[in-house]
C-alpha cells in the first residue's frame, strides 16, 4: 500500500474504546457537549475544508478510539478488480472505507468492526473485497485471490 | 429591528399578558409552542408580536408539548434566546424533555401557569404540574400576581443564561386566580428592559461551524453519574447569581425579591409556609388576624421552589418564638405528606428551634381559598402553640366537603 | 375596598367590562383586580366577572367577595342565577331587563327586602339601539358610573376612549353613547 499517510495518522485509534481517562464530576464538559476537533476550523468551510487526516480530534471523538481488536474476521481489499463504484463506501456502517476524489484506497483497520458488508455489496468478478482470518497477511491474501467466475454451460 | 412597544407607566394587566410581553422586551428568538388552557396566550400574544413587527424571532408551531420543548432544546442547543409557556397536561407530557434540558444545559425559559391534572378533567390552578417537574434539574421560580410574573420572567432570562448557571428556568404562576387576572403592572420600557436581560451569550451553539460539537450524548454508568453530580452542583450554586440578579432588579426598580418572601416573621408565634397567589391572600389573614385578634403569625413563602431555599428556610424557622408551622400543598398527594411539608420540615430538623409542622392539602382544582379559611388554619396553630403539642392530625384536607380527613397523629410531647 | 361581581353569559363582554372599568380606574392612581370564574364553558354560558378597587395594592386572592355592587348584564340571569349570594347590608344592584322595577322584584323574592337598592336599565336594548348587537358590557359602566358616583361621566367617557384605541371610531362612539344613554336612563 502506497497511503500509509491516509490509513495511520497519529491520532487515529490511539487507545481502545472505553479505555479513555474517566475524569470527577468537577471536570466533565458542561452539559456533556463533546466537542469533535481541537482547533477552530475555517469558519467558510467547517469541517468540510479539511480531509479527515489532517483534522487534529478530540479525545471526545471517537476517531480517536479503536474497535480493531473486537474484529474475528476481517476484509482485505484487492485494488487490482477494483472498480471504484463506492458502493463500499456507502454502505460500510462505520466509515471504515477510505476513499479520495472517490478512488478507492483502503481499509481503515483501527474502526472497521469485520461485519463483511462491503464484501457483500461489491459488484466485480471476482469480488474487489473478500473476508480473511484477522491473523492473515495481505499480501498472502492477495496472492491467492480467486479467478474470475465463469457462467456455467447448461 | 423589531419596533417599540407603546406602555403606560401603569398598565392592567393578567398573568399571562404581563409574561409574554416580558418575552418580547427579552428579543426570545424562538418560542415552539402546543398552546393549553390557561397559559395560552402567552405563547399566542408572542406569535401577534412576532406578525406584527414587535420581536426578530420565530414562533415555531409543533404537534405536541414533547415536540414543543423539543424544538426549544434544538433552538437553544443552535445557540438562541429560547423560551415557551405550558401548562398541566401538557407540562406532564413536556417531562421527559425537562430533564434533556436541563442535563443539556439549555438554559430554557418556561413559563407555567399551573394548572390541576386530569382525572378528572379540570382547567382550574392548582400545583400539579409544579410539583410533577419539581427535581427535572430546572430552577423553579414562583409568580404571586401579575407584576411578579413579568418581573420574574425578565430576570429568568438573566439568572439562567448566565455563564456560571446555564440551566433552564421555570417561572410559575396560578392558572386563573394570576393568569387571568388584570392588575395593576408597572412595566420598564423596551430599552430599559432589553438593557436588564442583556444580549444572549451562546455556548458550545451548533451552529458555530469553526467549532463543531455533540449535544445529547449518550452515557452509561461509568460517566452519568459524574454528569449529574455536576449539573445538580451547578443548580445549588446558582443561588449566588439568583440572588445578584434579584439585587440588580432591585436596582433597577426598586421591586425586591428574595428566594425567600418573609412576612411578620420577626416575632411569630406561628407560620403559615404557603406557595403561588395564596401567599398574597395569607399576608392579608395574617395581617387582620394581628390587627383583631392579637395572634402573632407570619407568612413564609419561598419564591425559589428550586434550587431549593435550604438555607434561608432554616433562617426562617429556627426561631424562639416560633411554635408551630402548617404546610400547604395545592397539589393532591398521591398517598405521602405534601411536598412542601417534607422538605420544611427536613429543614426544621436541624434547626434548634424545632417548631411542630403540620400538612394541609387545600386549593385541589382551583378550590377558592379565602381569608377567613387561611385565618381558622393560622388559629389551629396557635392552639397548637398553646397546647405545646398538635392538637390535630398532621395532615388535613381544607375546603373539601365531607366527613373530616386527616392522617397521622404526632408521637412528640402529648 | 369596593368589590364588583359581574353576572353575564359567556360572549357578552363582562370580563371586557370588567378590565376596561380597571384601565380606567388605574389611571386615577388607584389598585384594581379584573377577573372572571370561567372553566371549559362556551359560548352562553352563565359566569361572573369580578372586580376589586382599593387604594393600596390588593392581596386578596380569593374568587369569593362581598361585593359593594352587583351587575346583573343578562336578563334571564336575574332569575336564574343567585345573584344575592354573600351579599351585604349595602350591596347595590343593577339589574338589566326590560321589565318595570316593581314587575322584576316582584318575580325576586331575594330582592324584596332590599328594592331601594336595586336599579335597572335595559342595557341589552341600549347596545342594540346604539352598537348594534346586544354588548351589555360598556352601557352597564354608565349605570355604574351614575350609581356608584365613583367617576364624573365625562371623565369615565374620555378614559373608556383610551381604552377602546384599538376599536374602529365608529364603534368608540356608539359605545360612547352607550355609556351616556344608560348613565342617564338607569333608574
Amino acid at each position: 500500500m502506497s497511503d500509509k499517510g491516509v490509513l495511520a495518522t497519529d491520532k487515529r485509534g490511539i487507545r481502545e474504546l472505553g479505555a479513555e481517562k474517566k475524569v470527577g464530576w468537577d471536570e466533565v464538559p458542561q452539559g456533556v457537549v463533546l466537542n469533535s476537533f481541537e482547533e477552530m476550523l475555517d469558519p467558510k468551510h467547517g469541517a468540510a475544508s479539511l480531509k479527515p487526516e489532517e483534522r487534529t480530534y478530540s479525545d471526545f471523538n471517537s476517531f480517536t478510539a479503536t474497535v480493531a481488536s473486537w474484529r474475528v474476521i476481517k476484509p482485505v481489499y484487492n485494488r487490482d478488480i477494483c472498480i471504484d463504484c463506492q458502493n463500499c463506501w456507502v454502505w460500510c456502517p462505520d466509515t471504515s472505507i477510505i476513499s479520495r476524489d472517490k478512488q478507492m484506497i483502503g481499509i481503515d483497520y483501527d474502526h472497521c468492526k469485520g461485519c463483511g458488508v462491503c464484501v457483500e455489496v461489491c459488484p466485480t468478478n471476482p469480488k474487489s473485497l473478500l473476508m480473511f482470518g484477522e491473523s492473515m497477511d495481505g499480501d498472502e491474501a492477495l496472492a491467492g485471490w480467486p479467478e474470475k467466475k465463469k457462467k456455467e454451460k447448461k | 429591528m423589531a419596533k417599540e412597544f407603546d406602555l403606560n407607566e401603569v398598565e392592567v394587566w393578567d398573568g399571562n399578558y404581563a409574561a409574554s410581553q416580558a418575552l418580547r422586551q427579552a428579543q426570545v428568538d424562538v418560542v415552539a409552542a402546543y398552546p393549553i388552557t390557561p397559559s395560552t396566550p402567552i405563547v399566542e400574544n408572542y406569535g401577534g408580536y412576532e406578525a406584527n413587527g414587535y420581536v426578530d424571532g420565530q414562533f415555531v408551531m409543533v404537534e405536541s408539548e414533547h415536540a414543543a420543548m423539543s424544538g426549544c432544546i434544538g433552538a437553544a442547543a443552535s445557540g438562541g434566546r429560547v423560551a415557551t409557556a405550558t401548562s398541566s397536561q401538557g407540562f406532564a407530557l413536556m417531562a421527559e424533555v425537562l430533564y434533556q434540558a436541563s442535563g443539556m444545559r439549555l438554559p430554557i425559559v418556561l413559563t407555567v401557569v399551573n394548572r390541576a391534572l386530569a382525572s378528572p378533567l379540570n382547567v382550574r390552578g392548582d400545583h400539579s404540574d409544579m410539583y410533577l417537574g419539581r427535581d427535572s434539574g430546572w430552577i423553579n421560580t414562583d409568580a404571586f400576581n401579575s407584576q411578579e410574573a413579568y418581573d420574574l420572567t425578565l430576570c429568568a432570562f438573566k439568572i439562567g443564561e448566565n455563564l456560571d448557571v446555564r440551566l433552564p428556568v421555570m417561572v410559575h404562576q396560578d392558572g386563573f386566580t394570576t393568569s387571568h387576572k388584570a392588575q395593576n403592572v408597572k412595566p420598564l420600557k423596551d430599552a430599559e428592559a432589553y438593557k436588564f436581560v442583556g444580549d444572549y451569550k451562546p455556548v458550545d451553539d451548533m451552529l458555530d461551524f469553526t467549532r463543531p460539537v455533540t449535544h445529547g450524548a449518550q452515557t452509561e454508568e461509568d460517566w452519568h453519574f459524574e454528569h449529574k453530580a455536576r449539573q445538580h452542583k451547578a443548580l445549588m450554586d446558582s443561588t449566588k447569581v439568583i440572588d445578584e440578579v434579584f439585587a440588580e432588579f432591585k436596582t433597577l426598580t426598586g421591586r425586591e425579591y428574595k428566594r425567600v418572601e418573609s412576612y411578620m416573621m420577626e416575632d411569630a408565634e406561628v407560620a403559615m409556609v404557603v406557595l403561588g397567589s395564596s401567599v398574597e391572600t395569607a399576608v392579608l389573614a395574617a395581617q387582620e388576624l394581628r390587627e383583631k385578634e392579637g395572634v402573632k403569625v407570619g407568612v413564609i413563602a419561598p419564591r425559589v421552589f428550586r434550587p431549593f431555599p435550604f438555607d434561608l428556610i432554616r433562617e426562617e424557622l429556627d426561631r424562639e418564638s416560633l411554635k408551630a408551622v402548617v404546610c400547604m400543598d395545592k397539589s393532591a398527594p398521591g398517598g405521602a405528606m405534601g411536598a412542601l411539608f417534607n422538605e420544611i420540615s427536613a429543614a426544621s430538623l436541624t434547626t434548634k428551634a424545632r417548631p411542630m409542622i403540620t400538612n394541609y392539602i387545600y386549593g385541589l382544582g382551583g378550590r377558592d381559598f379565602s381569608v377567613e379559611e387561611a385565618q381558622r388554619i393560622m388559629k389551629e396553630q396557635k392552639a397548637h402553640a398553646d397546647a405545646g403539642h398538635i392538637t390535630t392530625e398532621i395532615q388535613q384536607f381544607s375546603g373539601v366537603r365531607g366527613p373530616k380527613l386527616g392522617f397521622f397523629e404526632t408521637r412528640r410531647g402529648k | 375596598m369596593v368589590e364588583i361581581r359581574w353576572h353575564s353569559r359567556a360572549g357578552q363582554g363582562a370580563v371586557t367590562g370588567a378590565k376596561g372599568l380597571g384601565s380606567v380606574v388605574a389611571t386615577t392612581g388607584k389598585e384594581v383586580q379584573a377577573y372572571a370564574l370561567y372553566g371549559s364553558a362556551k359560548r352562553g354560558a352563565a359566569m361572573n366577572a369580578y372586580n376589586r378597587i382599593d387604594d393600596k395594592p390588593i392581596k386578596n386572592h380569593a374568587t369569593k367577595m362581598n361585593p359593594d355592587f352587583v351587575l346583573v348584564i343578562d336578563p334571564a340571569l336575574a332569575f336564574s342565577d343567585d345573584i344575592t349570594k354573600n351579599d351585604k347590608e349595602n350591596t347595590q344592584y343593577i339589574i338589566t331587563t326590560n321589565l318595570s322595577k316593581d314587575e322584576l322584584i316582584s318575580q325576586i323574592p331575594a330582592l324584596q327586602d332590599k328594592t331601594d337598592r336595586v336599579h335597572i336599565v335595559d342595557a341589552i336594548q341600549i347596545s342594540l339601539d346604539t352598537i348594534g348587537r346586544s354588548m351589555p358590557n360598556t352601557p352597564i359602566l354608565g349605570a355604574l358610573m351614575k350609581v356608584s358616583n365613583m367617576y364624573e361621566l365625562d371623565f369615565f367617557l374620555d378614559n373608556m376612549k383610551k381604552v377602546l384605541t384599538k376599536f374602529p371610531q365608529k364603534i368608540i362612539d356608539a359605545n360612547m353613547e352607550a355609556i351616556t344613554r344608560a348613565y342617564n336612563e338607569v333608574k
